[in-house]
């Protein structure tokens, strides 16, 4: 079964279906742009929470954490009801931008909460000593910031694999439409409860080399990432 | 000039009073005491790190070397440089001070290399130029010697008897050869200044 499904994978890509090609490049195109946005928002967020001192900071940083876990399904259920509610007029629901709100959402907080623990942990220090130095505020953002950097790449990194890896979500707010939102994750969803066992584990191995060649690009960034 | 006054500093379960003391222009002094008396604590409530009550006055800039020092993920030419580099000013005419210092501390060698690479001796040498270079008015440094070999203290003593004409240091030092060297003023702490609440 696992070998017939490797030759199915093989010749899956190989097909040049182009069925087969839209739904591995939308898969892509949707985590890939909703992954660079929550990129720009958590890491905004992230390092302007971990360096300010406001009120109820410690409630704010327990609503991220707690959306770092939230589960995906959850997730697009908010925002289903969000899009056939106060935003009904827009005709999203089982669109693509549907799909990309869905995932940015999802990725925003795991972003912002990794970035919160490695800054408030590693860089409370680096700080203290760039206030020694004289450094002002906007100083201490950009050391910050260069010195956050392994862990923002890192938590980018785990921000794509979950958007690119959920199902849930997209299945709920983007409908699994064919030729339209079908995407990886909910084509093998769809091939596994008609019993096309080989198909899903044929998708779930592309799915896997896409995710690993794009950390091998992502950690040759940092050299000194995985070490 | 530094002049405490009714300095007390207070954490959860222990409090630091510090008797009212005038620390002298271009000199050097030295601060001892035993473990738990407060001396980092003073040096930070000194470069207002810390929340204190009381009265610090400070004539001119200061700056804070920690026991442990932290150095950017940078090169040790650019982590020397950072406070000259934030506060905008020509690089190239601090070079030869820079070159000079790192000869002193034989750190010249390793000016372009990564600071992570550096051992924890090198990394205390690095930081104590760092905190020099843009010529601060008061430099406070915490247990320098600890992670250095007896070259480097005699290195780093040194480099303290060419400065302490033109900087005042506030130095935590437990080493008593390093401190007879320099032959300096000696703030104890200790005793009465120390106060725990049993709870």
């Amino acid at each position: 079964m696992i070998l017939e499904s490797i030759y199915k994978a093989f010749e899956l890509l190989f097909s040049l279906e182009q069925e087969i090609y839209s739904i591995i490049f939308l898969s892509l195109f949707i985590s890939l742009l909703a992954t660079f946005t929550a990129a720009f928002i958590g890491t905004f967020l992230g390092i302007l929470i971990s360096i300010s001192d406001f009120k109820c900071k410690k409630f704010t940083k327990k609503i991220i954490f707690t959306f770092m876990g939230i589960p995906p399904v959850v997730l697009g259920l908010i925002v289903l009801l969000i899009l056939t509610g106060p935003f009904d007029q827009f005709n999203l629901l089982f669109t693509k931008t549907a799909m990309y709100i869905a995932q940015t959402l999802l990725v925003i907080p795991i972003i912002t909460g990794n970035i919160i623990i490695s800054s408030e942990k590693t860089q409370k220090k680096v700080l203290e000593t760039a206030t020694t130095l004289g450094a002002n505020k906007k100083d201490k953002l950009i050391l910050l910031l260069t010195e956050t950097q392994p862990f923002i790449i890192m938590s980018i990194i785990l921000g794509f694999s979950r958007a690119i890896s959920e199902v849930g979500a997209v299945m709920l707010v983007g409908g699994n439409i064919r030729g339209d939102t079908r995407v990886m994750t909910t084509f093998i969803a769809l091939n596994n409860s008609m019993g096309a066992y080989s198909m899903s584990i044929a998708m779930g191995i592309i799915l896997l080399l896409i995710a690993f060649l794009l950390h091998t690009i992502l950690a040759r960034f940092r050299g000194d990432f995985y070490d | 000039m530094i002049e405490i006054k009714n300095l007390s500093v207070q954490f959860k379960n222990i409090s630091f009073n510090y008797q009212d003391k005038v620390f002298h222009k271009n000199g050097i002094t030295f601060i001892t005491g035993r473990n738990g008396t407060g001396k980092t604590t003073l040096l930070k409530a000194l470069s207002r790190l810390i929340p204190f009550s009381g009265e610090i006055k400070v004539d001119g800039l200061i700056t804070y070397n920690a026991q442990e020092p932290i150095l950017f993920n940078k090169t040790v030419f650019e982590n020397i440089v950072y406070p000259l580099r934030i506060r905008k000013l020509n690089i190239s005419e601090y070079e030869e001070k820079i070159l000079e210092y790192a000869r002193l501390l034989d750190l010249e060698h390793l000016l372009n290399e990564s600071s992570l690479k550096l051992s924890s001796g090198e990394k205390m040498k690095v930081s104590i130029i760092r905190s020099i270079i843009f010529h601060p008015d008061v430099v406070l440094l915490d247990e320098p010697t600890t992670h250095l070999d007896l070259e480097s203290i005699q290195e780093l003593t040194s480099l303290l008897k060419i400065l302490k004409h033109d900087m005042t240091f506030i130095i935590v030092s437990h080493n008593q050869t390093f401190m007879n060297e320099l032959q300096s003023d000696v703030y104890s702490l200790g005793g009465s200044n120390v106060y725990r609440e049993i709870n």
